[in-house]
């Protein structure tokens, strides 16, 4: 880590080929993909309408708003930060797209594109308190949670918007080669931060800042930078995933997206990224937030109520975390 | 905090008097746009020229005299933002600000003139809370650059003690007060004081053990859920069985019993609070919702309602408020255990040392939490006649905003219980502020998030210089 160019000690030694499977089944990655087979079984066995291709594409319609949000959320939560503001800036993206369209009457393209601007502004702003202020993520995130909701709730005085045109609703309600339209945003969503995290110097930075912030800082690296950059990009993604919602749901309210941290949050520890920092990958996010989103459809489908599915996701955060830490642990003592 | 320390940086030598630029220039920004909101609604809400009345009243307002405000807040916000964060200051910079000030000054002087010769000045009374506050703000604008500063070094010790946040909330508290007061003498009302009191008081006690948990490094943010829960539960007993001892004593307990669960899992598993509690949320909140499937709690019996009782006058909620607070921050201040917890919150490693062991301060923290919860959701199960079947909606979020207004530093090691409290009670003032001077209440919790703001630069500020 602090000597980029140089030579790197060789880690990879080549373990049998047991140990490396091992290895992989017990990280956490592992044991959540585990656990997600065996859910998609269970849940499969008991009812046969989950495992068809018309529902598996509406659960992936629905995933796709936390699982935008999930992507930048990894990056910010492996460097040791936490944006709690996603929501809101969902919410407020949202209702600057209603406005600059309704109120402003701009046109419904500009208006998207202004609207998009707001949020990765709005994620600008915490990452520069956070940064050159030096503001602690959890509190700046906090007060931008409450902030910036207010200003949708402010700036809208709790009105709708709707009646927006036929082909505004192609993104969150279409189809594009076999698919609903958004999917493919997340999939290339996906690909891009995966390559970024695992393949790129920027992506070791972040994993460099949250293993040693001081460390990484003094071997050269572009820390605040860095920084600003996630927690912008966490602002864009919240606010794609607005404009995606408000096509989804044909309509712009001021309330959109309250409690979409949690979902995001959960889906992310979940997938085993560690919320000290210093340690997650984009797969285990995105095993985290099909395991959510597939639990809560196949539970549905099983007749529980909407409202016990959200128990069972509380005790698997919980549970999942108690298991990698056992494993962990267990581990160390090797 | 290390990595704040460690880094090079030009911050440490930032000053306080910046900040105030940069919240001025907000502050007068947010009041510019709230303008229109406030005053008249009908009138539409988009522009500066909107705001020219030609209704029955008559007021002359001039476009022009207005289209200074946002241009004179602009410049001090970004000239603020400049001497933020720019590593040197300037005079040349104190000097703009100072003008922006003046300027903004100059356009209250033909404001308030114009108004005065307008006749129907109900017009002025309808919008003097922006007026004034703007006023104020423009005051102390100029009072910024021309006031003597001190040096990062050097400090009065009168700074000390009006430094410290229970001071600043309380000067906050009467400052809010005796403008809404003058632009709206209803607000000084016995009945509104007694409101304001009293409609905050459960958000307040629950405050009281947020900033415990707070103060020890975690966080709590299943509050809401538990609260709803626990208010669902007692009203149940209540009807049910009719003992309503029972129905007031439940909550705390199974408050605490909850509160241990999540503390056992927080110390002694070892998995961050925020996780935990996270996950707490959603299974409180899932069994409310299955158990009662929706339906409220009513015909709750006669003598359920603790929060109506008035003993000597007083609103039961206020006595749980003030005695709660007074006993904990006495508790927090003087008893081993209180200690205990700022020692660790401060310094896990010296605390260690010390022969404290953490987990299980940690534990009980949470168990204690759970207490003030529980007495939390007995206030507010008892304040309707109804109960609703969903958690007090973001309560969480304001119970977390008065623990950290009222000076409890995310970082751990801070806070008082007196300043919690001190916090709710202004946050229930701007609530009730907001009906009294027409500005929209959707606007609430745009202001709970900049009050949040201003706290913690502050918070760093004092930080800074007291590490200098």
């Amino acid at each position: 880590m602090a000597l980029q160019d140089a030579p790197v000690p060789v880690t990879e030694t080549r373990k049998p080929l047991g140990a490396r499977v091992r290895h992989l089944l017990l990280s956490q990655e592992g044991v959540l993909f585990i656990i997600l087979v065996v859910s998609v079984l269970f849940l499969a066995a008991r009812t046969d309408k989950f495992l068809q291709a018309s529902n598996l594409l509406t659960q992936g319609r629905l995933m796709v708003e936390v699982g935008l949000v999930a992507l930048p959320m990894t990056f910010i939560i492996i460097t040791g930060g936490i944006d709690l503001s996603v929501g809101s800036i969902l919410g407020l993206t949202a209702i600057m797209l209603g406005v600059f369209w309704n109120n402003v009457g701009l046109p419904l393209e500009l208006s998207v594109v202004l609207a998009l601007g707001v949020a990765t502004l709005a994620g600008f702003l915490n990452g520069l308190f956070i940064v050159r202020v030096g503001v602690p993520p959890l509190i700046m995130t906090l007060a931008t949670l409450a902030f910036y909701r207010g200003l949708a709730e402010g700036i809208s005085e709790g009105r709708s918007v709707r009646g927006y045109p036929e082909w505004f609703y192609r993104v969150g309600q279409g189809d594009f080669l076999g698919l609903p339209t958004q999917i493919w945003f997340l999939i290339i969503g996906i690909i891009i931060s995966a390559v970024i995290l695992s393949r790129t110097t920027f992506g070791r930075t972040l994993y460099a800042i949250g293993n040693n912030e001081v460390g990484a800082r003094f071997s050269g690296l572009r820390v605040d930078r860095a920084k600003l950059l996630i927690y912008s990009f966490s602002g864009l993604m919240s606010g794609l995933a607005g404009w995606i919602f408000v096509s989804r749901v044909t309509t712009t309210r001021s309330d959109m997206g309250s409690g979409l941290e949690l979902d995001v949050i959960a889906a992310v520890v979940l997938g085993g990224t560690s919320i000290f920092g210093g340690t997650g990958s984009i797969t285990g996010t995105v095993i985290g937030m099909i395991l959510i989103q597939l639990l809560k459809n196949g539970l549905a489908l099983n007749g529980v109520t909407a409202d016990a599915t959200i128990i069972v996701i509380g005790l698997v955060l919980i549970f999942s975390i108690l298991v990698n830490n056992f494993i962990q642990s267990r581990r160390q003592v090797e | 905090m290390t990595a704040v320390a460690a880094a090079p940086s030009a911050s440490a030598d930032r000053r306080a008097t910046h900040f105030v630029g940069v919240i001025l220039g907000v502050l007068l920004l947010a009041a510019y746009f709230a303008l229109p909101f406030v005053n008249q609604p009908e009138l539409g809400a988009t522009g500066i020229t909107t705001l020219t009345q030609r209704g029955n009243n008559e007021f002359e307002l001039e476009t022009n005299g207005l289209v200074l405000l946002p241009i004179a807040a602009a410049a001090a916000l970004g000239l603020g933002l400049w001497t933020v964060f720019s590593p040197r200051h300037e005079r040349v910079t104190s000097i703009l600000i100072g003008g922006s000030g003046v300027v903004a000054l100059a356009y209250f002087i033909i404001f308030f003139k114009a108004y005065l010769e307008a006749k129907g000045s109900s017009y002025l009374g309808s919008m003097a809370f922006g007026f004034w506050a703007m006023l104020a703000l423009a005051v102390l604008m100029i009072a910024q650059t021309v006031l003597p500063r001190a040096s990062t070094g050097e400090e009065f010790s009168i700074r000390r003690v009006l430094g410290n946040q229970e001071m600043i909330l309380l000067g906050g508290l009467i400052a809010l007060v005796t403008i809404v007061g003058i632009s709206n003498p209803r607000y000084l009302a016995e009945r509104n004081i007694t409101d304001v009191l009293q409609s905050h008081a459960y958000i307040a006690v629950a405050a009281i053990g947020t900033t415990m948990v707070i103060i020890t490094g975690n966080i709590d943010i299943s509050i809401g859920s538990l609260v709803g829960l626990l208010a669902i539960i007692s009203g149940r007993i209540a009807t049910d069985t009719g003992l309503i001892w029972l129905a007031w004593l439940a909550p705390p307990v199974l408050g605490m019993v909850a509160g241990g669960v999540t503390g056992f899992l927080v110390a002694y598993m070892r998995i961050p609070s925020i996780v935990v509690t996270l996950g707490m949320l959603s299974i409180l909140k899932g069994m409310l919702l299955i158990w009662t499937a929706g339906s409220r709690v009513v015909d709750l019996p006669e003598g359920f309602f603790l929060a109506q009782m008035r003993p000597l006058n007083i609103p039961m909620p206020v006595w749980f408020m003030v005695v709660l607070t007074i006993l904990a921050a006495l508790w927090m201040r003087y008893s081993g255990f209180g200690r205990s917890l700022y020692a660790v919150g401060g310094n896990k490693e010296a605390a260690r040392l010390s022969g404290l062991s953490e987990h299980r301060i940690v534990f009980q923290v949470f168990v204690i939490n759970g207490f003030f919860v529980g007495i939390s959701s007995v206030l507010y199960a008892t304040q309707l006649t109804i109960i609703q079947a969903t958690p007090p909606p973001g309560m969480e979020l304001t119970v977390i905003t008065a623990a950290v207004v009222g000076g409890v530093s995310i970082l751990g090691g801070t806070g008082t219980a007196i300043g919690a409290t001190l916090a709710a009670i202004l946050l229930s003032a701007i609530r009730s502020s907001m009906v009294f001077v027409n500005l929209s209440p959707f606007w609430l919790r745009a202001v709970q998030g900049l009050l949040i703001l201003v706290t913690v630069l502050a918070d760093l500020l004092r930080r800074r210089r007291q590490r200098v």
